[in-house]
């Protein structure tokens, strides 16, 4: 059977390629609407961060320039021209994102990745929180990466207002702004201090920065970050253990067991909690408590850990009266 | 092109070796405090899977799983054996899916779990594996 036998499919074939096409353009450059957005100030239709400095551009040099600005506006004191020494490329005549993240992580702030989606960037605007975004002014074979912040945004003329190479509060429309930074696979970041919580923060995503933080040595401020995390959500596990493990990392173990005994209290089913509470409390010198935790963690996932009791101080280093008694759960979950 | 093929087969096993050999060392290396980064990468995966597990339970997709003849057990039993990395990538496959078209894109995204357990048995370099079937 042959296609010209039946014009009929053709014709259905094609109006089903036309339609994907068509509806493919029409979403791209819609405004949200407003009852999607979860911004809290009374339907601004136009929001202006004004205390977002500026910082002109130099050739090439937008990565330093906006990260500049990132940081300036969180209350720190520090130039593009200092920060071209940390993440400028002079043979690549350009940065890398990672080198602008790690950069605001030394500064310790914490960096969240937002989601990518135009909603998520207006309501962190909406918050006061800038956006550092990735833009490709060119082609996709033929790119020319750019640096900017989103300061801004007037719902009404669908514009996007951004400190962007050497203008300050440069309008954009929408479609040309959704086009470039489209391009950029939507890359998009707030840098705030970590007591703040970013607008559209979701949880396990928020405690990845946090972690982020962790790992590359930023202990004070990872700490505030969890902090900040379990005040927010009560129900997750990893802000307590991260807590815990910063302290079982300073070689604070007596600290750490306080983190953990709080985590295995409050989520009695996770077994890496009672294995990093036998760690802790084997280093304090807990011997006995630490043998029943390593139990608990066996109990609960033997395939994982083996109940084996971490090698720690002489046994009696403490006095017993200094350990905690623990009871593993009942394993009803 | 017979002879590489006939080395591959050894340089295969040999690594085939030296991978299970890095497995059982790296299992026995995690006797220590469990990271944080390790509890969320767990967490993220168990987001995931459930995420997928619930699509499981639409009519849609149902109907579409008897037609290709696969039982929903068998489709829960290769989810659960995913690893975290394949199923964020799953979940990125979704997140793109256009709007109001989710049923076409979860249909796509089961077919991909197929394809991606199917493969194990497209290539033949191991003659000692069995497909699973």
């Amino acid at each position: 059977m042959t296609i010209s036998t039946h014009p009929h499919l053709l014709r259905i074939v094609a109006s089903l390629v036309l339609a994907t096409i068509l509806a493919g353009c029409a979403s791209r450059t819609q405004w949200p609407d407003p009852d999607t957005l979860d911004i809290t100030s009374d339907t601004d239709q136009r929001t202006v961060l004004n205390r977002v400095p500026f910082f002109a551009q130099e050739r090439y040099q937008c990565g330093p320039a906006s990260l500049a600005m990132m940081l300036n506006s969180q209350g720190l004191d520090t130039n593009p021209d200092v920060l071209k020494e940390l993440v400028y490329l002079p043979e690549r005549q350009g940065s890398l994102k990672v080198e602008l993240v790690a950069a605001a992580r030394a500064h310790g702030l914490l960096v969240y990745p937002l989601d990518g989606s135009l909603e998520s960037l207006l309501e962190e605007v909406a918050a006061g929180h800038p956006v550092l975004v990735m833009q490709n002014l060119r082609f996709g074979w033929w790119p020319q990466w750019h640096f900017a912040v989103v300061i801004g945004y007037d719902a009404r003329e669908k514009n996007i207002i951004l400190h962007t190479d050497t203008r300050e509060r440069h309008e954009e429309t929408l479609e040309v702004f959704m086009a470039t930074w489209g391009r950029a696979d939507n890359w998009a970041t707030v840098m705030l201090p970590p007591e703040q919580l970013p607008a559209t923060a979701q949880p396990l995503r928020y405690l990845m920065s946090a972690n982020d933080l962790e790992t590359t040595g930023r202990t004070t401020a990872a700490m505030t970050a969890y902090q900040t995390a379990e005040q927010t959500w009560p129900d997750q596990p990893a802000a307590i253990m991260g807590q815990g493990n910063i302290a079982w990392g300073l070689g604070k173990p007596e600290l750490a067991t306080q983190h953990y005994l709080r985590l295995t209290g409050k989520f009695p089913g996770l077994a890496a909690g009672w294995n990093n509470l036998a760690h802790s409390l084997a280093a304090q010198g807990c011997a006995s408590a630490s043998k029943t935790a390593a139990s608990c963690a066996m109990a609960i996932d033997p395939e994982r850990f083996d109940g084996a009791v971490p090698a720690g101080q002489d046994s009696n280093a403490t006095a017993p009266a200094e350990c905690p008694v623990l009871d593993c759960p009942t394993p009803s979950f | 092109m017979q002879t590489i093929r006939k080395h591959l087969r050894y340089v295969s096993f040999f690594m085939a070796i030296m991978m299970a050999f890095g497995t059982v060392w790296a299992s026995s290396a995690t006797a220590g405090v469990v990271g944080t980064g390790e509890l969320l990468t767990e967490q993220r995966a168990d987001l995931d899977r459930q995420s997928l597990l619930d699509m499981l339970e639409r009519d849609e997709v149902k109907e579409k799983l008897a037609e290709m003849g696969v039982s929903q057990d068998q489709v829960e039993q290769r989810i659960q054996n995913l690893t975290p990395e394949e199923l964020s990538s799953f979940e990125q496959q979704l997140a793109e899916a256009p709007v109001g078209e989710d049923v076409v894109g979860i249909i796509v995204l089961f077919l991909l779990v197929f394809i991606i357990t199917d493969m194990l048995c497209a290539t033949n370099i191991f003659p000692f594996i069995n497909c699973i079937r």
